[in-house]
């Protein structure tokens, strides 16, 4: 894995084909976690079902019914709650607000999926969808530090030396000392979510401006 | 309601007009620091060193007002807030 670079007036990752698998898949979860389709599979049923028209009309049952809040805590960070000791206030936001920021994010990660599931070994990002980009990142990285347990900015430090420990045991070629082999490889995946977002953000932090 | 009451009469009796909602962002541990001043700077329009110290207030207070206004527009900067991903509250201003 590159991370990004800045070339021409866009930014450039480079990420080979299993690096490209492992992160579609990653955020095609996030959009599954949101509630939406999972990506790709809508274009070979293009033909609508009543189903869809259901799904087009959900709108509606927004309009009148409060959302409650979501039980799963990943899902939580994607749509807080905005007033934790105000009841009113929280569920009143919630109602405005929550299938608004659902299809945003949802685009934003469908948009992501397509760009990790496009051939070549290059992710090419124009100058102007560089934030879009990053919060779409910010979004699977909120879920997967969620599934880790990363509350405080010491579980996250925590989470990095663990991960370094692992490393040095995986070099030494012992793989029965691992303890979580799923948590150590989603740390893996959030570290190195992490790392591609900060070259990316450091692009747009570098000029002038 | 009770207390949105007493609080408005408080606020009308002081010496000087306050917002009476705030927008509050919180610190966690997913956000980078890059990447919040970005967000300050581009969604608040903040100058970079103003951006940066924002961010910093949020990173080791654990918390800073963004803004402040009507509640509509908090809920607006909020629902922003969100979808950039940082975690922000809305709160009556003077709590």
């Amino acid at each position: 894995m590159r991370g990004f670079v800045a070339r021409d007036g866009v930014a450039v990752a480079g990420l080979d084909e299993d690096e490209r698998l492992v992160i579609a898949r990653i955020v095609a979860d996030v959009g599954l976690l949101l509630g939406g389709e999972r990506f790709g599979v809508e274009e070979h049923a293009r033909v609508p079902h009543r189903e869809d028209l259901a799904e087009a009309l959900r709108f509606l049952d927004g309009l009148s019914e409060t959302p409650v809040e979501p039980d799963d805590p990943a899902l939580l960070r994607l749509l807080p709650n905005a007033a934790p000791t105000d009841r009113e206030v929280a569920d009143e936001f919630r109602r405005l607000t929550q299938e608004d920021l659902r299809a945003t994010k949802l685009a934003r990660l469908r948009g992501l999926w397509e760009d990790l599931s496009a051939e070549g070994a290059e992710w090419v990002i124009p100058a102007d969808e560089v934030m879009t980009v990053a919060a779409a990142l910010t979004d699977v990285r909120l879920v997967v530090a969620s599934r880790l347990g990363l509350e405080t900015d010491e579980d996250a430090e925590a989470l990095h030396e663990e991960i370094a420990r692992a490393a040095m045991v995986a070099r030494r070629g012992d793989p029965s000392e691992f303890e979580d082999a799923e948590r150590l490889w989603l740390g893996m995946l959030y570290d190195a979510l992490t790392w591609l977002q900060e070259s990316l953000v450091s692009l747009t932090l570098g000029g002038t401006e | 309601m009770g207390t949105q009451e007493s609080l408005d009469a408080k606020v009308g009796t002081g010496t000087r007009v306050r917002d009476p909602w705030v927008t509050v962002v919180w610190n966690d541990p997913v956000n980078l620091m890059s990447y919040v001043t970005r967000v300050f700077e581009e969604y608040f329009r903040l100058p970079r060193h103003e951006a940066e110290a924002r961010m910093r207030e949020v990173h080791e207070r654990g918390r800073s007002v963004l803004s402040a206004g009507s509640r509509e527009q908090m809920e607006v900067d909020v629902q922003a807030m969100h979808g950039y991903g940082l975690w922000a509250t809305l709160e009556r201003g003077g709590e």
